[in-house]
């Protein structure tokens, strides 16, 4: 490769000192012409253009173009390449985004499912404790409801016992001192008479 | 060989005929079922007076000078028998002493002894008529001991043989009373 660089500098160096050799010859001849003669171009310079042209059209059509092109064909490669990665790239990202959209929503309705959750476990904790606390309440009060109920009773009873207690010493009392023999002996000949056998099984 | 059940046996029974035996005539036999009573109550009352009588770690001597000392007024017959019941340290079998006591006397009068309580002493035509009851109720001649408690208020309370009718005020207040203690009243509920 550098070899052939050094073949094209070489030509390239030759041609170009000849073009450059060629307009001090043309600008000798200019000098003598006039008029329509100057437009014309003389042979003297003319050949030698064109075999300079030539030259180098050889050489950049043997050497330059091929490599060249071979730039271009491999530059056009790697944009295709730049290209189709770019475009797998942006697939890719796509792709990705996609995913990440699906994950995002997948992570909301996560999320949504668990605020649901929690709300729905808030709920029922609430409604237990509320019922637990109702009941435990209720049966505070039953309890109380019963424990006066039997305080109540046994008031009653005390005030029952003592009542019937007090009524039936007046009353034992009373008939103890109001009965005369005579009516004390009646009332044990009643008894006598309804009184069941002392024999009896 | 005799149990000793049979040996307390034959000891009741020892105790109850020399009491019997030393009673004399019909009524001194009733009377002093009587008296045996009256001593069986007074016994029976203290735990106290028992547990001392029947104490074997007091001096027999000891003891039946505390009999003589808690049952002075007693008949002799019966005193005698208390004395060597306590110097025995056998004054628990006591009340089945009077048991037999009252059995033997009551086959030998061929009658039965009923314990006739009242408020007020009985006169004869209502003894009359609670003997007459009671005749038809045993088919026995009938022997009252009259008791005149005025604690029971008025009725009649009869005993015999550990049966027992109870038409006395008191027991009707009672059940007066318990009725009204444990009636409902029906108000507020």
């Amino acid at each position: 490769m550098n070899r052939v660089a050094g073949k094209i500098g070489s030509v390239s160096l030759l041609a170009t000192s000849t073009l450059f050799t060629v307009p001090g010859l043309a600008f000798a001849e200019e000098a003598e012409k006039s008029g329509v003669d100057l437009l014309i171009p003389s042979m003297a310079e003319f050949i030698p253009m064109v075999i300079a042209f030539i030259i180098m059209w050889v050489i950049l059509a043997k050497f330059g173009y091929p490599m060249i092109e071979g730039m271009l064909d491999k530059r056009a490669k790697k944009i295709k390449d730049d290209l189709d990665a770019a475009e797998q790239a942006k697939i890719e990202g796509q792709r990705l985004l996609e995913e990440y959209r699906a994950q995002m929503e997948d992570a909301k309705k996560q999320a949504s499912d668990i605020i649901a959750d929690a709300k729905k476990t808030g709920e029922t904790v609430r409604a237990d404790l509320t019922t637990q606390a109702q009941a435990e309440s209720e049966k505070m009060i039953e309890k109380a409801r019963s424990a006066i109920e039997a305080e109540k009773k046994a008031a009653v009873a005390d005030l029952q016992s003592s009542v019937a207690d007090i009524s039936v010493s007046v009353a034992g009392k009373v008939i103890g001192q109001d009965l005369s023999d005579d009516e004390h002996r009646r009332i044990i000949e009643k008894y006598v008479e309804q009184a069941g056998s002392l024999n009896a099984d | 060989m005799p149990t000793d059940r049979n040996v307390k046996k034959q000891e009741i029974a020892v105790y109850a005929q020399t009491l019997i035996d030393n009673a004399g005539s019909d009524d001194e036999v009733f009377d002093l079922s009587g008296e045996i009573a009256e001593v069986v109550k007074a016994a029976l009352a203290s735990s106290q007076l028992r547990t001392s009588l029947a104490d074997t770690s007091i001096a027999a001597d000891d003891r039946v000078k505390i009999c003589d000392a808690i049952f002075a007024g007693t008949g002799t017959s019966l005193m005698a028998v208390l004395e060597v019941m306590t110097e025995r340290g056998d004054i628990d079998l006591l009340p089945r002493v009077a048991e037999a006591y009252d059995d033997m006397a009551e086959r030998r009068l061929a009658a039965t002894f009923v314990t006739v309580t009242t408020a007020v002493s009985l006169d004869d035509k209502l003894r009359e008529k609670v003997s007459n009851k009671l005749a038809s109720d045993f088919g026995t001649d009938i022997r009252l001991r009259e008791i005149v408690d005025p604690s029971i208020i008025g009725g009649i309370i009869m005993s015999a043989h550990g049966k027992r009718i109870d038409a006395s005020i008191t027991s009707q207040l009672e059940n007066a009373r318990a009725v009204l203690s444990t009636t409902s009243t029906g108000g507020e509920r």
